[in-house]
């Protein structure tokens, strides 16, 4: 254990960056048993989500987005085909701590209050020995809720929850973050808030996102690719491009180029 | 604290202005907090008076023979000259109420601790323990008191059987049901089946367990008692039993005032244990 951590740091950091994926799935089949037959929820998926990308997706409902995720999380494993987080099999990007989970109910636990939720991680699974934990108070206030450290759950509204989440999920210093409809369940005003600050973290923490959605909007706005998937049984549909100039902000929605591209993923959509 | 450490260049946004910084809002809120305190102790010491009162009344008015009821007075002379046979009756009632308590809640939350790692275990005792459930209770106190005896032990097995059921369901449901996302975010954060025992299943099942404890607190008095009527000669089941033969209605009334009262005393340091233990859940109930 000790020996691979120094022979890691000794690898340049650009080159190890570059040279391997965030993700990359190969043939990625996954099927469900159930008493009602066999379901595919993916089939056949192949994708290489580079290092520091932010990468959306976007597809029918039981598409099969949230399998993806959970696959590429190590929650479920795919009946065929390869994963790679990092380079390893996602098992021990699991337990290195290299993936955050962001869940659409934001999973806090009710009984402690939003410090100590940003705490967990650093409580189990032998959390508090690793070298790229950050500091929960800062986290809280990157997520625009300093001041708030002592309330419990029920006292925040549901952004500020998601916003406790996501402060959570990077309290390791994960390299890569899974968010499975984070701000499915808030108002608009507030998911667009949540989506600019969302990129703000992106920028400054450097990790790689898989962000899924049911939203255009949302899927356009903040991904650098859109990965459209179809449903019955999943598959990739088309990986769209977004040409979009950075650091983005929420007036250019209005924009041309943006209103043709929502257009164009809001066709490709009607036909998955 | 230091920003530019972890996100050079990010403005976080503030949130500030949600806290009401205004002293007086603040001074409204906490004094309408403690009206409301004050009326939840008020208004139950209210309502019992008036029901005394009542009594007293119906006792005077319809010229009660004291054999049939006795008066709030009298009942009240009775606690006072005989306050020390009363206590010494409470003490072995007390006792066996507190040790049934211990021991049934403590054996329901070992077999529900089972249960929930057990399927199995939970399919060949859960019908078990129903079945033991539907006996009443003045039909297992006969069954007890042959098996264990004249002395206490009967008396605890029963008020530990009483309070046995509602935890066991109890417990079991706080234990299993637990958030499935919370299990997922423990699988992703690689804990231990340990951690996720005390850090998750064990936390969820407490507002359960209280739920069921504050039912076993009076459930186990009673079980007490009637544990009494069977073959014993001390306790407050038994100076019922005695007070009923003797057609001493002031000192049945009495004993009962005294076991009543014990009951609820009980109950409310399990209350007040709640409240303490779970704050977060009591605050959202409200
Ligand atoms: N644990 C499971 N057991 C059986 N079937 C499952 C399971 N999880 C997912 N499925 C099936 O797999 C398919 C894909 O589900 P998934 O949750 O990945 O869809 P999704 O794209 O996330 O949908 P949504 O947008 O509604 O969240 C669905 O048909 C679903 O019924
Ligand atoms: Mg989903």
């Amino acid at each position: 254990m000790l020996n691979t951590m120094s022979f890691s740091a000794q690898i340049p950091l650009s080159l190890a960056a570059s040279a391997v994926p965030a993700v990359e799935c190969q043939g990625v089949t996954v099927r469900f048993t159930t008493e009602r037959g066999t379901v595919t929820a993916l089939e056949n998926i192949d994708l290489t989500v580079p290092q520091g990308s932010f990468l959306s997706l976007l597809g029918p409902s039981g598409c099969g987005k949230s399998t993806l995720l959970r696959v590429v999380a190590d929650l479920i494993a795919p009946t065929s085909g390869i994963v790679r987080v990092n380079g390893e099999a996602p098992e021990v990007a699991r337990q290195n701590r290299e993936i955050g989970f962001v869940f659409q109910d934001a999973a806090l636990l009710p009984w402690r209050t939003a410090l100590e939720n940003v705490l967990l991680p650093l409580e189990v699974g032998g959390g508090a020995r690793r070298s790229n934990n950050r500091d929960p108070r800062e986290l809280l206030a990157l997520v625009g809720l300093s001041g708030w450290e002592d309330a419990y759950p029920h006292e925040l509204s549901g952004g500020m929850r998601q916003r406790v989440s996501i402060a959570r999920a990077l309290v390791s210093g994960p390299k890569l973050l899974l968010m499975d409809e984070p701000f499915g369940a808030l108002d608009e005003i507030t998911r667009d808030r949540l989506n600019e600050e969302l990129l703000q973290v992106w920028e400054s923490t450097g990790t790689t996102i898989l962000f899924v959605t049911h939203s255009i909007y949302e899927a356009a706005f903040l991904g650098q690719e859109v990965l459209l998937l179809a449903a019955r049984p999943g598959r990739v549909r088309e990986l769209v491009d977004v040409n979009l100039p950075s650091p983005r902000r929420l007036p250019q929605r209005e924009t041309a180029e943006f209103v043709e591209l929502a257009g164009h993923l809001r066709r490709v959509l009607e036909t998955c | 604290m230091s920003q530019s450490t972890l996100s050079p260049g990010v403005t976080p946004v503030s949130f500030g202005g949600a806290f009401a910084n205004d002293e007086s809002e603040r001074a409204r809120f906490v004094s309408a907090q403690r009206r409301l305190a004050w009326r939840k102790r008020l208004l139950p010491v209210v309502a019992i008076a008036g029901l005394i009162a009542l009594w007293g009344a119906v006792v005077a008015i319809f010229d009660v023979q004291p054999f049939i009821a006795p008066s709030p007075w009298a009942v009240a002379s009775v606690l006072v000259e005989k306050a020390d046979i009363l206590l010494a009756n409470l003490v072995p009632t007390a006792t066996e109420a507190l040790l049934g308590f211990l021991l049934g809640n403590l054996v329901a939350i070992v077999i529900a601790t089972a249960f929930v790692y057990s399927k199995a275990a939970e399919e060949a005792f859960f019908p078990v323990a129903v079945m033991i459930n539907t006996i009443p209770v003045v039909a297992k106190a006969p069954i007890l008191v042959l098996l264990l005896g004249n002395g206490m032990e009967p008396k605890i097995a029963i008020a530990a059987l009483i309070c046995f059921f509602p935890t066991l369901v109890n417990m079991t449901r706080g234990l299993r049901d637990v958030n499935p996302q919370a299990l997922e975010l423990m699988k992703v954060l690689s804990a231990s089946p340990r951690e996720i025992f005390w850090k998750l299943r064990v936390r969820n099942s407490l507002p359960y367990l209280f739920s069921a404890l504050k039912i076993a607190a009076s459930m186990s008095v009673i079980g007490a008692i009637v544990g009494e009527w069977i073959g014993s000669t001390s306790g407050i089941g038994a100076l019922i039993i005695q007070a009923t033969y003797n057609f001493d209605s002031p000192l049945l009334y009495a004993t009962i005032v005294v076991g009543s009262t014990f009951s609820a005393v009980f109950f409310s340091v399990i209350s007040m244990l709640e409240r303490r233990l779970l704050k977060w859940n009591t605050a959202r109930a409200n």
